[in-house]
């Protein structure tokens, strides 16, 4: 008979594990390769994209609703943070925690109201709010800039190898505590959301409760590293809010896999390299993006991290036939 | 206060002009085995969808031990008390067998029928045990690790109503347990029931085959058109004319 520990223990998911430690000692390692600033800078981008990437994928890669509105958890933890330094003096050890906590708020507030209906409603109204923060911090141009957002903001770290072991470490815990998440109960319970709503509601889970406690903690996590992002670039624009963000973040946790959490590192990685590789293309790049999340949808539907998973289990199993 | 189970009182719903069931009224008491018939489209799920909430009535009242039900969501009517199968049995294909069935133990009905209640982090396991548990009963113990997807339709059909089993309920809804079924099959749902019945559990079955449900069944309720036309002891209901009407004007169409 089997126990539970030899079906859902850490023993049985070693190779993910191991996976996960390589890819931390390559993450704070990579400074002793990656020396110019400007490539630094791209890495630090990279784990910020990977935050944001598996924060979205906790609600939508799970439970199958889809947000088109992560960039207003980021657009609203950026100026929480911009303002709140710039007006009240705080530091990032305070903004930070406030650009969680707004952000986090607005999951819950969105969530709590439109979680509960069926039907298109969450992609629609998280795609408008998001867009409606957009046009409101370009008209406020008093208060938050306008276009030019809120230049000035107290750098995070003294200099570029600080930011990056801030954001490299932020990003580690986020993705450990994503996935290990989703590994529990509350996982399982995502995953039957997305798989069959009814039959979940009616096994007398409160599917509600579930998919605006994920939205919650995804705004959270995306909002303290939205306000890690302001502190580091200095500046809080109202690009950090437009819908562009939305749809890219969505395309990473997509082309990396849905549902995986480990997926989108790999999709954030990818893409964020893309984009910087291709930025003399200006938003043309954004052709690639789109070209290459199609592709991935007829092709490949399940992401890159489905990819390496059946490429593994082909070297290991043509590996064990011939004995 | 009486000593009914669930009183149905007089729940009506309407889709549009369409009256799928009216003025339906039903006393079931504790270890009753109630079948309920009829032909296609009488209303037989939306008298279900009424009594678990997944749609509220236009008027009427759902009343579960004393408690008035009728407004509550679905999970709040799994967690009082009463849960149920679908007739379309579409289970979370993508998980395995017993992660199928460790999502109802993860239901606060089921934490706090297990007494462990829901402590943290032992939660996991706890579930684990009483989902494996429920697994040896309805026969599926030795597939656990199977994607619920793989499983033939009638394995489907035995562990959905594992699912419905794992939430403890006190009553128990069957929505057309036997449909799609072959002999095989058929033989293994019947000695199920049969189990559960000698084990006390209260169920209300949709059954369209009337010849497997004459055989479970204490008690029919025959709908037409949403309303009831009948109800006794199978053999009476068998020689109703009304029922009979029913029927084979069903047959004939």
């Amino acid at each position: 008979m089997n126990t539970y520990h030899d079906l859902y223990g850490l023993k049985i998911l070693y190779r993910r594990i191991i996976g996960l430690a390589i890819f931390s000692a390559i993450v704070l390692l990579a400074p002793l390769v990656v020396k110019e600033g400007y490539f630094l800078e791209v890495l630090f981008l990279c784990n910020y994209y990977v935050v944001l990437a598996c924060t979205w994928d906790l609600l939508s890669g799970y439970t199958g609703k889809v947000s088109f509105g992560h960039n207003l958890f980021v657009g609203a933890a950026g100026y929480t943070g911009a303002v709140l330094n710039l007006n009240l003096g705080w530091g990032p050890w305070l903004t930070l925690p406030m650009g969680g906590l707004v952000a986090g708020l607005l999951g819950l507030l969105v969530g709590a109201v439109t979680l509960r209906l069926k039907g298109p409603y969450f992609g629609g109204v998280t795609f408008c709010i998001g867009m409606l923060l957009y046009k409101f911090l370009c008209i406020s141009t008093k208060t938050l800039g306008g276009e030019e957002g809120l230049p000035g903001v107290s750098p995070l770290m003294s200099s570029p190898l600080g930011n990056y072991y801030f954001s490299a470490i932020f990003m580690l815990i986020a993705v450990y505590f994503l996935y290990f998440l989703t590994r529990s109960s509350f996982g399982l319970i995502l995953t039957s959301i997305g798989a069959n709503e009814q039959a979940s509601e009616g096994s007398g889970i409160n599917t509600t409760f579930y998919k605006v406690a994920a939205f919650t903690m995804s705004g959270a996590i995306a909002g303290i590293a939205s306000a890690m992002y302001t502190h580091i670039m200095q500046h809080a624009t109202p690009a950090m809010a437009h819908e562009t963000l939305g749809a890219v973040v969505l395309m990473m946790a997509v082309v990396g896999g849905m549902g995986t959490i480990l997926g989108p590192i790999i999709g954030g990685y990818v893409l964020t390299i893309i984009n910087e590789a291709f930025r003399f293309m200006g938003d043309m790049r954004l052709l690639i993006y789109s070209g290459l999340t199609f592709g991935m949808f007829l092709f490949a539907p399940k992401g890159v991290f489905d990819i390496i998973l059946r490429v593994y289990r082909r070297i290991t199993q043509g590996r064990k036939q011939p004995t | 206060m009486n000593s009914n189970l669930l009183d149905i009182h007089d729940i009506s719903k309407a889709f549009g002009g369409l009256q799928a069931v009216s003025k339906f009224d039903l006393q079931v008491k504790e270890r009753d085995i109630i079948g309920i018939i009829g032909p296609n489209g009488a209303g037989k799920t939306t008298l279900f969808n009424l009594m678990t909430g997944f749609i509220h009535p236009d008027s009427g009242d759902v009343i579960l031990k004393g408690e008035n039900i009728t407004r509550l969501k679905p999970f709040q009517v799994v967690n009082r008390g009463m849960a149920r199968t679908f007739q379309l049995v579409d289970l979370f294909k993508e998980l395995t067998v017993l992660e199928n069935m460790m999502i109802p133990c993860f239901s606060r009905r089921a934490c706090c029928k297990r007494s462990d209640a829901c402590l943290p982090g032992k939660k996991e396991e706890k579930c684990y045990e009483s989902a494996m548990r429920f697994l040896e009963e309805v026969g599926l113990g030795d597939r656990f690790n199977e994607k619920a997807e793989n499983l033939a339709f009638g394995e489907l059909r035995l562990l959905d109503i594992g699912r419905a089993m794992a939430t403890q309920p006190d009553i128990l809804l069957l929505d057309e347990p036997f449909s799609g079924l072959d002999v095989q099959d058929t033989e293994i749902l019947t000695l199920a029931i049969k189990k559960m019945q000698q084990q006390g559990q209260t169920m209300i079955i949709i059954e369209h085959r009337l010849r497997e449900l004459l055989k479970l069944v204490e008690r029919v309720v025959a709908i037409v058109f949403g309303e009831k036309i009948a109800e006794g002891p199978p053999q009476e209901i068998m020689n109703n004319q009304k029922v009979i009407d029913a029927y084979l004007g069903d047959k004939r169409n």
